[in-house]
């Protein structure tokens, strides 16, 4: 009786803790100021960037448009699929409450809010996905809540877009060391087989 | 002839001078029985065994030799392998980012993981019935654990799925591991033993989603970059699977009394013919019935294996951490659900007698089923993790259960029925996949309703399994003279010319052993043992 009793504790306490996280999570990419920011990204050369090598020169200024600065306490410029990144894959879906919204997972850079144009040299990390890209910045309040935003490329997400080419994850020692345990495995079967099959004729012709 | 070193392979006295009787009386319980027949083979045995030598007792904390040591090495190598046919599961988030994967490529990758073991289960059960389970435990490890460590060259969706196909093929581990049960334990703890071995077995599926994230993070923390570092990982698996090839060949036997090759040799087993034991298998409708009911409960299993975590992290937006530790969850279940599955079959038959084992069954799967058709409609986490628990515990018990009827099925292709059987479950596992899983025309939480309502219609056909000598889940036992005889359904295997060879005794003492499957109204009844059944003594 007392695990039934521990089981429906923890499925109650599980229950409080949807009930209370959703009420902070409506908050909507919609809501948000659009072009607070005028953002720019420029890579470091033409053609398709390799990650881990290559670079992207990022800049951000409060565009001229802006009415929510005097709230902007943190800028937050992350690295953002672009829809053609999106098609078939469930897991990069752009959706409109920010709490699910997963398009934008890659952090670039964190910097306190300032007046003036900012720059910041970007090398790409190395577990940057294959894909095409733009660059968006989030201004954030002093709760942490996001209040605008603003990206290198247009509303419909077409322009200026770049591609990165991801490293393959493969190292000539990993694949030496696999080779080597694959021939180790078959041979100390065969060994196996041969030797019994010896050991049972030599029995038989006693 | 000289003999051998007491307790080495091969050095079982037991039919080498041609003066000791080959089959040897059915042993009493109780050790005053024993003391008194000095010269009786099967005293040598470290736990009671029955006249074919196989175990009565189950001791899951022992590694005595033969019976126990058997057990250990077998779901311990089937467990292994689930674990590699899983390790990709956990780690697909990083995969895909690693491979440039679509939802399409990893569904079919999913299909592909279950595919290979359907042909590599169908030829299992013919290479144990053959060369002995040992061999075919040590193929099944010893020639996919290249495959294994080939990760580290996958460099796209095709070669992904390629090397998930072959990996998959080891999944064959789990008809050696119940062939090998099925010859070292007697009848009546046969559904109890082979739910232990199966169900610990299947929880390698639970194991590898904490086990990969965590061996990922620590060679993370090493150093290298993620996309590196998981391809590494899969040394892991290919590593425990090599230790328990060696640890098969070196510390198993493949029989009671001794390896096959050396019985054979030394005439104490026939060999089979392959075309024989195929045709019997076959011919058998129970097998395709067990087919196909294995297909809904070990393949929606499998199913949920690859789906369930990837479910939880998106429908209820939890950390891949988090929703590792409730995919874990359902496969862990199986420590104790298989085997109570196989213990509720054995107690079933003990009053009821087979129809009792074909009712379990058939409850098993069905409450099971339904729990999966909740699962899929549950939209609060509570709620949807009882479901889960609830569904994961019916299925795996369905299992446990259906292996306690289908070593009765057949004696002479026990193997091959293992095998088909075992199929029946990656079939299934991939037909689901297929419908409901790789397409985005249901969503997952759809598609997990639907495969409910697919396995409750598909559990139907438990119905129509009728054994002359047991009767089935509607109707009673055969009146008739021969027909209501074990030995006639066990010997009706083969033919009268190899009868005459004296080729079926083996099935004849299984029939013996088998009579308790009558149940307890039948059992009180004394029959005395046929005429065509063990030879008198010398």
């Amino acid at each position: 009786m007392a695990i039934h009793k521990i089981f429906f504790a923890s499925l109650l306490i599980c229950l409080l803790f949807q009930i209370s996280h959703g009420a902070t999570k409506e908050r909507l990419f919609s809501d948000l100021e659009k072009g607070a920011l005028e953002v720019t990204a420029t890579p470091s050369r033409e053609g398709v960037l390799d990650a881990g090598i290559d670079k992207l020169s990022i800049t951000w200024k409060l565009s001229s448009t802006a009415t929510k600065e005097a709230e902007f306490t943190t800028i937050k410029v992350k690295l953002c699929y672009a829809p053609v990144s999106q098609v078939d894959r469930p897991w990069r879906k752009t959706e409109n409450e920010l709490f699910k919204d997963k398009s934008c997972p890659h952090k670039i850079i964190t910097r306190p809010y300032d007046k003036s144009p900012q720059s910041f040299e970007y090398t790409l990390e190395r577990d940057i996905p294959t894909g095409t890209y733009f660059v968006r910045a989030y201004a954030v309040d002093a709760k942490g809540h996001e209040v605008a935003f603003g990206q290198s490329t247009d509303e419909a997400k077409s322009t200026k877009l770049f591609s990165v080419q991801a490293i393959s994850g493969r190292h000539k020692s990993l694949d030496i060391a696999s080779v080597c345990f694959s021939v180790f495995s078959v041979l100390a079967l065969l060994v196996f087989f041969v030797n019994e099959k010896r050991k049972a004729k030599i029995e038989q012709s006693k | 002839m000289a003999p051998n070193g007491d307790g080495s392979i091969g050095s079982s006295l037991h039919g080498v001078t041609a003066r000791e009787q080959v089959f040897s009386f059915s042993v009493e319980d109780g050790p005053s029985s024993q003391a008194i027949r000095s010269d009786d083979p099967t005293a040598m045995f470290p736990i009671p065994v029955d006249s074919e030598h196989r175990a009565k007792v189950f001791k899951p904390l022992s590694f005595a030799k033969p019976h126990m040591r058997a057990f250990h090495l077998g779901w311990i190598s089937f467990f292994t392998c689930f674990i590699s046919t899983f390790a990709a599961a956990p780690l697909v988030p990083v995969i895909r980012d690693n491979l440039d994967l679509t939802k399409t490529d990893i569904g079919n990758a999913g299909v592909a993981s279950v595919s290979g073991a359907i042909f590599s289960r169908l030829a299992m059960g013919a290479v144990c019935d053959l060369l002995g389970a040992r061999y075919g435990t040590a193929f099944s490890l010893l020639l996919s654990a290249p495959a294994v460590f080939s990760m580290s060259f996958v460099s796209d969706a095709g070669s992904y799925l390629a090397v998930r196909f072959m990996i998959g093929f080891c999944l064959a581990t789990f008809v050696s591991c119940q062939y090998w049960t099925s010859v070292m334990f007697t009848g009546k703890i046969i559904g109890l033993v082979n739910g232990c071995a199966g169900g610990w077995g299947d929880m390698g599926g639970g194991v590898t989603q904490l086990l990969m994230p965590m061996v990922y993070h620590v060679i993370k923390l090493a150093g290298a970059t993620p996309f590196t570092a998981w391809r590494f990982a899969f040394f892991i698996p290919g590593f425990l699977q090599i230790i328990m090839g060696i640890l098969v060949l070196t510390l198993g036997q493949d029989l009671p009394d001794g390896n096959l090759s050396t019985l054979q040799k030394s005439g104490q087993v026939s060999k089979d013919k392959f075309s024989k034991v195929f045709w019997f298998a076959v011919k058998n409708y129970r097998t395709w019935i067990l087919f196909v009911l294995y297909g809904f409960s070990m393949g929606v299993e499998l199913t949920i294996n690859n789906v369930i975590s990837g479910y939880f992290y998106d429908r209820f937006h939890l950390t891949l951490h988090t929703a590792g530790i409730i995919a874990a969850s359902f496969g862990m279940a199986n420590f104790f659900a298989r085997p109570f599955g196989g213990y509720a079959s054995d107690v079933a038959a003990r009053l009821f007698g087979m129809r009792g084992r074909l009712w379990t069954l058939w409850i098993l799967q069905t409450v099971g089923a339904l729990f999966c058709i909740w699962l899929g409609r549950a939209s609060s986490l509570p709620i949807a993790i009882l479901a889960m628990m609830l569904f994961s515990i019916g299925t795996q018990a369905a299992c446990g259960a259906l292996f306690g009827v289908a070593p009765f099925v057949s004696r002479r292709s026990l193997g091959l029925i293992s095998g088909l059987t075992g199929a029946g479950g990656n079939f299934g596992s991939g037909v689901t996949q297929l419908l409901f899983f790789s397409s985005s025309r249901f969503s997952t939480a759809e598609g997990l309703s639907l495969m409910g309502v697919m396995a409750v219609v598909c559990t139907l056909p438990v119905a129509f399994i009728h054994f002359p000598q047991w009767g089935s889940m509607f109707l009673r036992p055969s009146q008739h003279e021969e027909r209501s005889k074990e030995e006639h359904y066990y010997g009706g295997e083969w033919t009268e010319e190899e009868k005459s060879l004296g080729l079926h005794e083996g099935s004849i003492k299984f029939a013996e052993n088998s009579r308790s499957e009558r149940g307890r109204k039948a059992m009180l009844a004394d029959i005395p043992t046929p005429e065509t059944g063990t030879p008198a003594h010398v």
